[in-house]
């Protein structure tokens, strides 16, 4: 869940904002005029597209429909209760989170030869951790313009040709394919929780805390899909795969 | 006197001219400007009601949105095969259900800005790519746009490299596949009637 509901988070931001609407309603105005004029048959069929490998569907099918159970009967309610806190508290512990995962992006800039996306978090992470008090707020964005950006194993390996590899959908971590599923175990290392000296027990509390706080800021993203989409599971894989791909062109 | 008389008519049907080849097409980074900016100041009245501010946008969005392109963009190969009746049919209904999806969630928007960064065109087709900047995050949008006869019109969205229409393509495929067009069409129709009628799904607030 941790790894998909940040991702297609600012899906629903933007189609706020774009909201393509329809043209049917007999109330409603009608289309513009070019609406109805044809185009070329053609013109589309040649655009570039993702397709997700996925063998071992019914298998995917199962662990999602477990991780939806685990969504809606503990994840959400424990985020929902959560929000109590008020909202920029809760954003200050995701800028947190996201500072103490500096050592991952920047690794990962280095392996793939992006030495100015490397010394950008190097930036960041200096300003944020001292300007920003430990990272609870963001100045390198808010103030000098220098934005987070995303990199880990799977992208390293695609970089350098690495293929999805099949599709995999695990246990409350959600969608991932070979490739990143390798890459989050390598990107296990480079988190620096794993090598506090604490109880395997905090540990995972640690990371809980991570995920419900990422779950009460979202929108309700999971809620949208599952009424919205016609087959949620494979509206959900194409995000993924196409996410992950467009992550690694970058 | 003569010659400047004519010098001056001269100049203005350049003027008139150049004008009138720019009105015919705004370029597709001012055509997204445009239309973005129009919706950002609907959404920020804070006059309006959820249901009036819906109404405007769809009027807006009416004009600017090709969703006879988007509609023939995700049924991508099976667009052909498609009988043109049941092609208009998916227009009407790919359209509603575009409705009954995004337009409700106009109330979730809370004064993010959006910067302009580039566009790049070629031949018919245009991307334009926008940052959408929110209290947590900088969120990448571009917009595809394709050139009809009386300007560019977006057909697809992409945000955070995720594009609007191949996502619906990917499951729509599958359901053609397996079910028909007519199937995809009945399908189509149930969600349609759902939205509109909310039952008690599992989870929702």
């Amino acid at each position: 869940m941790k790894h998909f509901v940040p991702c297609l988070l600012p899906v629903l931001l933007c189609f706020v904002l774009t909201a393509p609407v329809a043209a049917e309603g007999p109330e409603m105005a009608p289309l513009s005029s070019e609406q109805s004029e044809p185009l070329d048959e053609f013109i589309f069929e040649e655009e570039e597209e993702v397709r997700a490998f996925d063998p071992i569907e019914p298998f995917n099918r199962g662990i999602f429909w477990f991780n939806d159970k685990f969504y809606f009967y503990l994840l959400k309610p424990v985020a929902r209760a959560y929000r109590v806190v008020p909202e920029p508290a809760r954003v200050s512990v995701s800028n947190f989170f996201s500072n103490l995962y500096t050592p991952g992006r920047l690794v990962n800039s280095l392996l793939q030869f992006k030495f100015q996306d490397g010394a950008r978090e190097l930036v960041r992470f200096v300003m944020n951790s001292t300007i920003g008090i430990l990272g609870l707020f963001d100045p390198a964005r808010a103030v000098a313009g220098l934005s987070r950006k995303d990199e880990d194993f799977g992208q390293t390996l695609g970089h350098y040709g690495a293929g999805g590899g099949f599709y995999m959908v695990w246990p409350f971590f959600g969608p991932t394919n070979l490739r990143d599923g390798l890459g989050s175990l390598v990107d296990g290392f480079l988190d620096p929780v794993y090598y506090f000296h604490i109880k395997a027990w905090e540990r995972f509390g640690i990371k809980a805390v991570d995920t419900i706080n990422a779950t009460s800021l979202d929108k309700d993203t999971y809620e949208s899909i599952k009424e919205e989409a016609l087959d949620p599971y494979v509206t959900i894989r194409n995000a993924y795969t196409q996410r992950r791909e467009g992550l690694i062109r970058k | 006197m003569k010659e400047k008389a004519y010098r001056f008519l001269l100049c203005v049907s350049v003027v008139l001219g150049s004008l009138s080849v720019a009105s015919s097409t705004t370029a597709p980074l001012e055509q997204v400007r445009l239309t973005v900016d129009e919706i950002i100041t609907i959404l920020r009245d804070g006059q309006l009601e959820s249901t009036a501010k819906r109404e405007k946008i769809s009027a807006v969005v009416r004009q600017k949105f090709d969703f006879r392109a988007m509609s023939q963009s995700t049924l991508s190969t099976n667009w052909r095969k498609a009988s043109s009746v049941e092609q208009q049919r998916f227009v009407a209904l790919f359209s509603e259900l575009l409705e009954e999806t995004y337009l409700r969630r106009i109330d979730a928007y809370s004064d993010e800005e959006v910067s302009y960064v580039q566009e790049a065109v070629r031949d018919k087709r245009a991307v334009v790519d926008t940052i959408i900047r929110s209290k947590t995050a900088d969120i990448p949008v571009s917009y595809k746009l394709v050139l009809r006869s009386d300007g560019w019109r977006v057909y697809d969205v992409v945000v955070e490299e995720i594009s609007l229409i191949s996502n619906f393509r990917s499951s729509y495929r599958e359901i053609v596949q397996k079910e028909g067009i007519s199937g995809l069409l009945a399908k189509m129709e149930e969600k349609i009637r759902e939205l509109r009628n909310p039952v008690n799904v599992e989870g929702a607030k």
